[in-house]
Parts: structure tokens; C-alpha cells; sequence
């Protein structure tokens, strides 16, 4: 569901970084259906501008003064929820990322690829999709691949039927279970217990989970 | 201490030797003057007593030949029609013969007062005898006659005369007899004296040894234990110093860490960025400055992945971030791609906001174990288990490699993980034989006030 051509995305940049924010700036306003509507530096800030000026994307750090970004991102998540957050940082291990996830992020991007990334990962997060640096993913999925082996453990993921497949991609994704029911012509309700079957089959807890999961499978990226 | 101690150490020494060995010599010496004077006194009281028996028969030899030859005489004088009368005549002369050997026996050993009465005792004999002579030659008639008043007025009284010289004589005897036990007592009363100045002289003797070897030893407890204060103080010194170290390199290093990951990967970021605002500005036709542009681009991108590794390595930014568990993981992770071991990461309960001692050193200990896993183990697979009780942080790491001997081999690695967990008052075992695999067990006590005082954030450089 792209916006209208006429409105543009509007963005909040949160970086404590000077030249970082104004080469985003510069980066960004190239584009023509971006806009910048607000800079912030650091967490709390961030979490204010975010209620003032409405943004649809907020761009943000994670290493911030006062507040970090997952904080702010969970602050933001909670406050305003259709705001879409995108991390942009220069963390690479999941451990990061899990957690931006589970505060609410849509997209994790490593800094030093935003020039080439952040653009399509804003489109997509403001699309309701999930994005990822594709070096992030390399990580995800080559780390993955090197506990399965060493483990020999059966890939969980083949316990899935090919319905729960589709619904896990759909929900990775960032599709809502509405939107997943409204997608395959479902029942809101069967694709809840779907849902809930895959969560089990692959023991895990939680959408966040779910998705750094997919990542790790390479069914997003 | 130092170059003087030899020269103290021999002195010392030489005075125990000389005191002991002095002490010991005299003891010898007055236990064999003792044992000798002993002898002397008893060869001597054995000698008196015997001169006294000897003397004493002697002179009851004497007494008793003079009753003999009185009764033979006044039997030869009163009976003239003796049958024997010769026979009579003959044991006069062994009687006289008898005394006279009796009574040179007795002159042979005289002390200077004995002289004199014994003279006149061989004299009285003499004239005892010489009066007898002319009476032993009378007729029967003459015996018959004369013989009655001849006893009562010669005999008796000469023979009561020598007796008395006998008696005086007996007593001298007795007289030597106690004066030579006089003379005894007196040897042993300087004996006693002697043994007592002997005696004084060990015991006061023994008594210096004594009090100078007390002294000593006392010093040198005195010493031993100074020393030891100071190589106790020194050791902890020591410990101190070295955690002070560890403790200032963990600083430098998170310091670097950050200063790598924040301020040089960011700059690089943003140079990546300006380099991709520039690319857009540039024409596209301008083909050798867009090569330019783009070789400089993957320098800045490999310059970061340098630096984003470089900071992980020398700590890694979850550990202060997000605590404990998610460091062990990205370590486990990196071990595990580095070396191929399967390296897996078990946590219990474990708290994200430990206190950060504690975080470092589970971590550094767990860091040094997989490169002693990777190093020397041979391993396939590593196990690291974290558990957290409401008092302890209980850490342990295991493989199954090839083992070796714990109780013998014991490296800077292993050591230093083990000074870093007992400064915080753990407890460190390896349990390690070769062929069975190793375990590092480490438990940490954790202050229940500070696990519950800090939150979780993610810090800023
Ligand atoms: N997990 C293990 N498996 C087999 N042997 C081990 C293991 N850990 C230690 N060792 C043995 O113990 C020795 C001492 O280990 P330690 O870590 O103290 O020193 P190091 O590894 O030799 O040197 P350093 O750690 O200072 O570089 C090693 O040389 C190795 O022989
Ligand atoms: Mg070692």
C-alpha cells in the first residue's frame, strides 16, 4: 500500500552524530518523496519530537546520551504506534538486534551501509514491512546455518506445513494477522492458531523472535 | 638481613657449640672425679678396717697366748709331779715364738703415736718372759718351794702388767680406727663440696645456655616472623598491584573499544555517506572519478569492519550494554566460527545488570578458557553453563578434549583467571585428567544489594 505520490514520507533523524545527521540530511532529501521534518541528538529528545512533529519514520541510533535508542524506540512504540522506526547503528550482533526488534523497530540498518540501504528500508518499514542491512542478515543466516551443523539438530523449520510457511512470511513481513487473513482469505481466527503453531514448532516466543528467525532463514531479508 | 646473616648465623654457632660442648665436658669431667673419689673412699675404708681386724687379732693373739703361758707356767711351778713337764716346756717356747711373730706383725704398720706404747709392750714381753726364764729352770724342789709365791708375787703381776700394755695398745687401735673414720668422713665432706661446686658450676652454666639459646631462638622467631609479615605484605602488594592492572587494562581496553566503535566506525560511516552524497553529484560520465570514488568507498568499508571487529575483541559493547549473557553468546559465536568447535552458551536466571567486576571477569575467564579450548584441548565441543543463585554466580566451562594434569600444570592463563576470580572472592578448580576432558568451575559470590541496584542501559562514549 504505497502512500500517495503527493504526500511525502515524513522523518525524524535521532543521531548524536553531527556529520552522521547532516550526511543523512543530505542523503535523504535527494530523494523526492522524503522529508526530514526533525533532528534530534539524543534519546529523550527524540522520544519528545516524535510526539510534536508526527513523524512517519523515525531514523534512529542506538549509542545516544540520556536515553538510548532501544529506550527511545519502545517509548515512541508505545506513545505512537503507527510511527515506523528504523535503527540505524553500528552494532552488528543480534543481540542488538533482537532487542530493537522487541522494541518495537522495523528495520535494523549498520550504518556504514545506511548510504546504500536506508532509503529502500524506509520505503519498506513505511509500507509495514520489515527490512535488514543485508550484511546483518549475512550474520543472521551464517550463524544460524553454523549452530545447526555443529549441533546436527533437525532444522525446525521442516516441521512446518507449506500454509504455516506462507503465514510465517506474511507475519515476518510485518503483516498483521488481520492483513495475513485478509492476504491468503483466511479467518483472522485460523490464522491465529496458525500463529500459534508455528511460534511452537520453532520454540519461539514472540513476533521479534519470529522475525529474527526468518531473517536467519533467509525468508526475509 | 642481608651479607651481614652468614657471619651472625656462624657466631651463633660457634656459641652453642662452645656452650653445649663446655657443659657436656664438665658434666663428663665431675661424674668421673666423682666416680673416682668414690673408689678412693672406699678402697680407703676398706684398708682401715682391715689394718683395725688384722691389729685387733693380733693383739687378741697375744692376750691369749699370755693367759695360755700363765696357766702353763703356774701348772708347771704348782704341780711338780707334772707328767709332761718337758711337753709343758716346749709349747712355752712356740707360745713366746707365737707372740713374737704376732707382735712383729703389729710393729710392721704403726703411725707415729703407736710407737711408743708398742715399745714398751715388746719390752714388757720381753721382761715378761726373762722373768719367767730362771723359773723354768728350778728343780721340783725349788718348784715346791718357791713356786707358789713365785706366781702370786712375778707371774700375775707381770702378765697383768702387759696386759694393760695390751689394753692400752687396743685402745690406740680403736683410737686409729676412728680417727681413720674421721679421716673418711672428712674426704666425704669434701666430696660433697666438690660435687656441690660442680654442681653450681653446670647449673649456672646450663642456665646461661639456656637463657642465650632462648634468647636467640626468640630472635630469630622474631625475625622469621617480621620476614614473614613482610613477604605476606609484599604478596598482597603483589595482588593488589596486579589487580590494579587487570583492572586498568580492562579500563584501556573498554575505553579503546569505544572510542573504535563510536567515534572511528561512525566517522567512517559518515565519510561513507558524504562519499555516496558526492557519487550522486557527480556526473555519472565522469567515469574516473566515480572509480575514485568507489575504491574509496571500500576501503572506508572494510576500515569499519576493521574497527567494528578490533572493538568487539577487545570488549564487546553488549557486555556493558546489555550484561553478561548476550557477551557470552556473541563470544561463543565468534570462538565458534573461529575454530569450529561447537561452542554453546547455557543460561540460568542470570541477571543483566550484574556488577560490572563481576561481569568482566566471567566474561575474561570464559574468553581465556575458549582459547585454552581451542589452544591446547583439541576439543569438539564446548559447553559454557552461567547460573546465578540469590548468593553466587556459578560459572562453569567444559570440553572434551584431551585433558591434562591439573594438579601439576598450571600456565599464566590459568593463573591469571584465577587471581582475577579470587579478587573477587571466588573459588577457581580445574578438574582435568588427560584423556577425560577439562571443566573450569568458578563461583563468584555476588552482594545481594548490588544485584538488584543497577538497570540495564546502554551507555554512550
Ligand atoms: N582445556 C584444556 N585442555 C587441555 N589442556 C589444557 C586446557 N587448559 C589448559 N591446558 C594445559 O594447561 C597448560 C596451562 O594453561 P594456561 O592457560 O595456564 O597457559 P597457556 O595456555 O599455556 O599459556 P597462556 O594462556 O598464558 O597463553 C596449557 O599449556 C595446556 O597444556
Ligand atoms: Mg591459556
Amino acid at each position: 500500500m504505497p502512500e500517495t505520490a503527493t504526500r511525502p514520507i515524513r522523518i525524524l533523524l535521532a543521531d548524536d552524530h553531527t556529520v552522521m545527521r547532516n550526511g543523512l540530511r543530505l542523503l535523504l532529501e535527494r530523494q523526492p518523496n522524503l522529508e526530514v521534518v526533525g533532528e534530534a541528538s539524543d534519546g529523550r529528545e527524540t522520544v519528545r519530537l516524535a510526539e510534536s512533529v508526527a513523524p512517519d519514520v523515525v531514523v534512529l541510533d542506538i549509542a545516544m546520551p540520556n536515553l538510548n535508542g532501544i529506550e527511545a524506540a519502545r517509548q515512541i512504540t508505545a506513545s505512537r504506534p503507527e510511527a515506523a522506526i528504523v535503527i540505524l547503528s553500528m552494532h552488528s550482533d543480534e543481540s542488538y538486534v533482537i532487542r530493537a526488534l522487541k522494541a518495537g523497530a522495523r528495520a535494523y540498518l549498520l550504518k556504514d551501509s545506511a548510504e546504500g540501504d536506508l532509503i529502500a528500508a524506509i520505503h519498506a518499514i513505511s509500507e509495514g514491512k520489515s527490512f535488514f542491512s543485508p550484511a546483518i542478515s549475512r550474520i543472521l543466516v551464517e550463524d544460524y546455518m553454523r549452530q545447526l551443523e555443529q549441533k546436527h539438530v533437525e532444522d525446525t523449520y521442516e516441521l512446518l506445513t507449506a500454509r504455516e510457511r506462507e503465514i510465517l512470511q506474511l507475519l515476518a513481513e510485518g503483516k498483521t494477522n488481520k492483513e495475513v487473513a485478509a492476504v491468503l482469505n483466511l479467518s483472522v481466527y485460523t490464522v491465529e492458531t496458525h500463529r500459534t503453531h508455528i511460534l511452537q514448532k520453532l520454540n519461539l516466543h514472540n513476533v521479534p523472535e519470529l522475525i529474527l528467525y526468518a531473517v536467519r532463514k533467509g525468508i526475509i531479508t | 638481613m642481608g651479607p651481614a646473616e652468614p657471619v651472625a648465623q656462624s657466631r651463633t654457632r660457634l656459641v652453642l657449640l662452645a656452650g653445649f660442648g663446655g657443659l657436656l665436658a664438665l658434666m663428663a669431667v665431675g661424674g668421673f672425679d666423682a666416680i673416682q673419689v668414690l673408689r678412693q673412699i672406699q678402697s680407703r675404708n676398706v684398708q682401715i678396717r682391715q689394718v683395725f681386724l688384722t691389729r685387733n687379732r693380733a693383739l687378741e693373739h697375744i692376750r691369749s697366748s699370755l693367759y695360755l703361758s700363765g696357766t702353763v707356767v703356774r701348772d708347771y711351778l704348782l704341780d711338780p709331779e707334772l707328767a709332761g713337764a718337758a711337753d709343758e716346756l716346749g709349747r712355752l717356747r712356740t707360745l713366746r715364738s707365737e707372740m713374737a711373730s704376732a707382735m712383729d706383725a703389729y710393729g710392721r704398720s704403726l703411725t707415729a703415736g703407736e710407737a711408743e706404747p708398742v715399745q714398751a709392750l715388746q719390752a714388757g714381753l720381753t721382761a715378761y718372759w726373762d722373768g719367767l726364764e730362771p723359773a723354768l729352770r728350778w728343780s721340783p724342789q725349788q718348784r715346791r718351794r718357791q713356786g707358789y709365791a713365785f706366781v702370786q708375787r712375778v707371774l700375775l703381776p707381770r702378765r697383768a702388767a702387759v696386759l694393760d700394755l695390751a689394753d692400752r695398745i687396743a685402745a690406740l687401735n680403736e683410737k686409729e680406727l676412728n680417727g681413720g673414720d674421721e679421716r673418711l668422713e672428712e674426704m666425704f665432706g669434701r666430696f660433697r663440696r666438690r660435687l656441690l661446686v660442680m654442681l653450681a658450676a653446670t647449673l649456672s652454666m646450663g642456665l646461661v645456655l639456656a637463657a642465650v639459646a632462648a634468647s636467640h631462638i626468640l630472635r630469630l622467631e622474631r625475625q622469621s616472623a617480621a620476614r614473614y609479615q613482610l613477604v605476606m605484605r609484599a604478596q598482597n602488594e603483589l595482588k593488589e598491584l596486579s589487580a590494579r592492572l587487570v583492572k586498568a587494562q580492562e579500563e584501556e581496553r573498554r575505553a579503546i573499544s569505544r572510542e573504535l566503535h563510536d567515534e572511528v566506525g561512525q566517522s567512517l560511516s559518515a565519510l561513507l555517506m558524504e562519499l555516496g552524497n558526492l557519487a550522486a553529484v557527480v556526473p555519472r560520465n565522469l567515469e574516473p572519478l566515480q572509480r575514485h570514488l568507489e575504491s574509496i568507498r571500500k576501503l572506508a568499508e572494510s576500515s569499519v569492519q576493521v574497527a567494528r571487529n578490533m572493538s568487539l575483541l577487545l570488549r564487546p559493547s553488549m557486555l556493558d550494554d546489555f550484561g553478561l549473557v548476550p557477551a557470552l553468546e556473541w563470544q561463543a559465536r565468534e570462538s565458534s566460527k573461529r575454530t569450529g568447535m561447537a561452542v554453546s552458551v547455557e543460561a540460568d536466571e542470570v541477571s543483566d545488570n550484574l556488577p560490572d567486576d563481576h561481569n568482566t571477569c566471567v566474561y575474561r575467564v570464559v574468553q581465556e578458557a575458549l582459547h585454552n579450548c581451542a589452544r591446547h584441548a583439541q576439543a569438539h565441543s564446548v559447553r559454557i553453563r552461567v547460573r546465578q543463585t540469590s548468593r553466587h554466580i556459578l560459572l562453569s566451562i567444559q570440553d572434551d578434549g584431551r585433558g591434562f594434569d591439573a594438579r601439576r600444570v598450571r600456565g599464566l592463563g590459568l593463573v591469571g583467571m584465577e587471581e582475577r576470580v579470587q579478587h573477587l572472592g571466588g573459588s577457581f578448580q580445574v578438574k582435568s585428567e588427560p584423556g577425560r576432558g577439562t571443566v573450569l568451575e568458578v563461583e563468584l559470590p555476588v552482594p545481594k544489594e548490588l544485584a538488584a541496584e543497577r538497570a540495564p542501559e546502554v551507555q554512550n562514549a
